[in-house]
């Protein structure tokens, strides 16, 4: 699904992040990446996504066989890649069921499939937002406009839900949640497990993957995986923190 | 062109005019006003109120008023009618089109009618109309306004009437190099209300020259929506003058969408204590459009309010401009006054010039301004691209949702929102590269 070689990045103009990541995720899998703070986690899941203002440069990212860093943001997330952000965006003015239906009809579209008619789309949102325990008030605000921290987060695993990617990648999905929130985040990505699909979770703590248990745990320092392990690492890491991996954060 | 030959086919056509049977008051005030056209002539970049405006596209050739009204049939119409108004008239190059228009019942107290037949059977409501200043202001399109207009539409409710439905006015200008001096006049008596939407659309390089006069009495009310959407080719210009009584309350939308060349001039007078005036507007300009809202507010009477809000969009090569003062007399303590003009700039051949301004001559007021120019947010643009939303889409959806920020401004009124917002995605369907 997504393999990542030698991956070197820096900030527009600015000093180097990642320096030689090397990640294969295959599809069914779920896998963590955790790390001190600026290890790279962040601009890992930037660059995987198209978000301006990083530079490539070495190394490639395949995408299901093809080169991912040639599509251009938009078109990732057609052809499947979800991100789920650490800082959803508010955008005032453009309407969250409208937006949510742009996205999901350019999605379907790109699959082949037909525009969903008003009635179908409100069906499956209602059920959506009953796993994530969304309140239908939500969706007549604004993107993110309005929404605590902890809504912000759920209406992305939500969105995320809506879109069906085959990759997911969640920057800090947990961060911020208090632990009734991160039960029902849990419960929204544990619903989108799948053999078709592929999910890489970035996190800072354990705690998330108490309730989504990964495959594959990938400790990402300096810019590098340093470390690759099963579920345990990530027990070994909460006893031992990050301090063996050149950080003390 | 030079100043005397830009005017000259103005003076033939004021010479050249069909003497229709008019009030003497009426001739005189003609006479004058294009006496004072003359004088003032067509208005140059050292002016300071038009040092931001191109008006080649108007110097350049001649339009005089339109002999014969172009032919129109109700689908002409049909696409820029607002379903939510019971009462519609409409102009064709300037002279009322009662085959298109729907007047409807009007309730005792409200007259609807065009200038002409007001001009007949009502010429004591129409005196209000012609000021002063038509002949001794520094307003050249006024004045040359005063002077040739043939027709137009006058609203005026009695005492205490209060119009439920709203009143509809559509012109259409559509002969080629000819112009429509429209003169309209809004009188609302103390205590009345009403709701007022006029669109301005038609497809030729037409020339619209509209002066409004809207005198608001005590406690009266009005919502007065000014949509302009006519073709690439034609020249808008709109002058609206309105007056507040005590009490009264005005709330004004410009929703300014088409033309090469468009400016609206609103200037408003708060002439008597407690009276409120709101000032809304968006500008969309892409191409080689140049659009200018300038507006004057004068605070003459002590505990005013006014909020102006105004918004541009510049795509393209074209040009925005926003002139707004709003003026504090020594008499206007405890004036409320603000005043924000928020302008997207999302090309770098496009430009936008905005100049607020604040003379403020009382001491106990409370008054604020200001300007912003900026592009799209590119991380609300990355976040709706991450969902997969094509760049050109997402561009869009933003546009739109800065100019749904000042039709959201008409409260209490889902409707008139929903068709003002249907304008914009029109104008939106064309592209906002």
């Amino acid at each position: 699904m997504l393999e990542i070689r030698n991956l070197h990045a820096r900030i527009s103009e600015g000093r180097e992040i990642l320096k030689g990541v090397d990640l294969a995720v295959k599809a069914g899998e779920v896998h963590a990446i955790m790390g001190p703070n600026g290890s790279g986690k962040s601009t890992l899941a930037g660059v995987l996504s198209g978000k301006p203002g990083y530079e490539v440069t070495a190394g490639e990212v395949l995408y299901r066989g093809r080169d991912l860093l040639a599509m251009p943001a938009d078109e990732r997330a057609r052809e499947g890649v979800f991100l789920a952000f650490q800082y959803p965006v508010e955008i005032p003015g453009v309407n969250n069921m409208y937006f949510l239906r742009a996205a999901l009809n350019a999605v379907r579209k790109q699959r082949g499939e037909s525009e969903m008619d008003a009635g179908q789309f409100l069906k499956i949102v209602r059920a959506k937002l009953k796993l994530l325990e969304i309140g239908d008030d939500l969706l007549q605000r604004g993107v993110n406009v309005g929404f605590s921290g902890g809504e912000k987060k759920r209406n992305e695993v939500f969105q995320m839900a809506m879109l069906e990617p085959k990759l997911a990648i969640l920057d800090e999905t947990d961060s911020g949640l208090d632990i009734d929130a991160l039960q029902t985040v849990a419960r929204g990505i544990n619903a989108l497990r799948g053999p078709e699909r592929a999910i890489v979770m970035i996190t800072h703590y354990q705690r998330l993957l108490n309730y989504v248990v990964p495959d594959r745990v990938h400790v990402l320092s300096g810019g590098r995986i340093v470390k690759s392990g099963d579920k345990d690492l990530a027990l070994e890491l909460e006893r031992t923190g990050y301090g063996a991996y050149g950080d003390a954060a | 062109m030079s100043a005397l030959a830009e005017i000259q086919p103005y003076v033939e056509a004021f010479n050249a005019r069909p003497h229709a049977p008019e009030p003497a008051w009426l001739a005189r005030h003609r006479e004058r006003a294009m006496r004072r056209f003359g004088e003032l002539g067509f208005p140059t970049r050292k002016q300071e109120a038009w040092r931001f405006s191109d008006l080649r596209p108007l110097q350049g050739a001649a339009f005089p008023p339109t002999a014969a009204a172009a032919e129109a049939a109700p689908a002409d119409v049909a696409p820029w009618r607002y379903d939510g108004a019971a009462h519609r008239l409409v102009l064709l190059d300037g002279v009322f089109a009662p085959r298109l228009s729907a007047i409807g019942d009007l309730p005792k107290g409200v007259w609807l009618a065009s200038t002409a037949q007001t001009l007949r059977a009502r010429p004591d409501l129409l005196e209000p109309a012609l000021c002063e200043s038509d002949a001794l202001g520094a307003q050249p399109f006024v004045a040359l306004n005063a002077a040739l207009f043939a027709d137009g539409f006058v609203l005026a409710l009695e005492q205490g009437v209060a119009l439920e439905s709203a009143v509809e006015i559509i012109h259409l200008g559509r002969s080629a190099g000819r112009s429509s001096q429209l003169r309209n006049l809004i009188l609302l008596a103390p205590g009345s209300r009403a709701t007022l939407i006029e669109t301005y659309a038609g497809e030729d390089a037409h020339w619209t020259n509209a002066v409004g006069v809207v005198a608001v009495g005590a406690g009266a009310a009005l919502r007065h929506v000014r949509l302009q959407h006519e073709g690439a080719g034609a020249i808008h210009l709109g002058h609206g003058r309105v007056e507040l009584g005590r009490d009264a309350r005005y709330e004004g939308l410009i929703l300014s969408l088409g033309g090469r060349l468009a400016r609206t001039d609103v200037d408003v007078k708060l002439d008597g204590e407690g009276a409120v005036c709101g000032l809304y507007g968006a500008t969309l300009l892409r191409g080689e459009q140049e659009g200018t809202i300038a507006t004057v507010v004068d605070h003459a009477a002590p505990r005013c309010t006014t909020r102006e809000y105004f918004k541009s969009v510049a795509a393209g090569r074209s040009h925005a401009v926003f002139l707004g003062t709003i003026g504090v007399r020594p008499l206007a303590q405890k004036t409320d006054a603000n005043q924000l003009s928020k302008n997207l700039l999302l090309s770098p051949r496009a430009a936008i010039d905005t100049k607020p301004a604040l003379e403020i001559l009382a001491d106990d007021v409370k008054c604020s301004h200001g300007a912003t120019v900026g592009d799209l947010d590119e991380a609300a643009l990355f976040y709706l691209a991450s969902r997969g939303i094509p760049v050109a889409e997402a561009r869009r959806m933003l546009v739109e949702a800065f100019a749904a920020e000042v039709i959201e401004r008409i409260e209490g009124d889902a409707a008139l929102r929903a068709h003002l917002g249907r304008h914009v995605a029109r104008w939106l369907a064309g592209g906002v590269a």
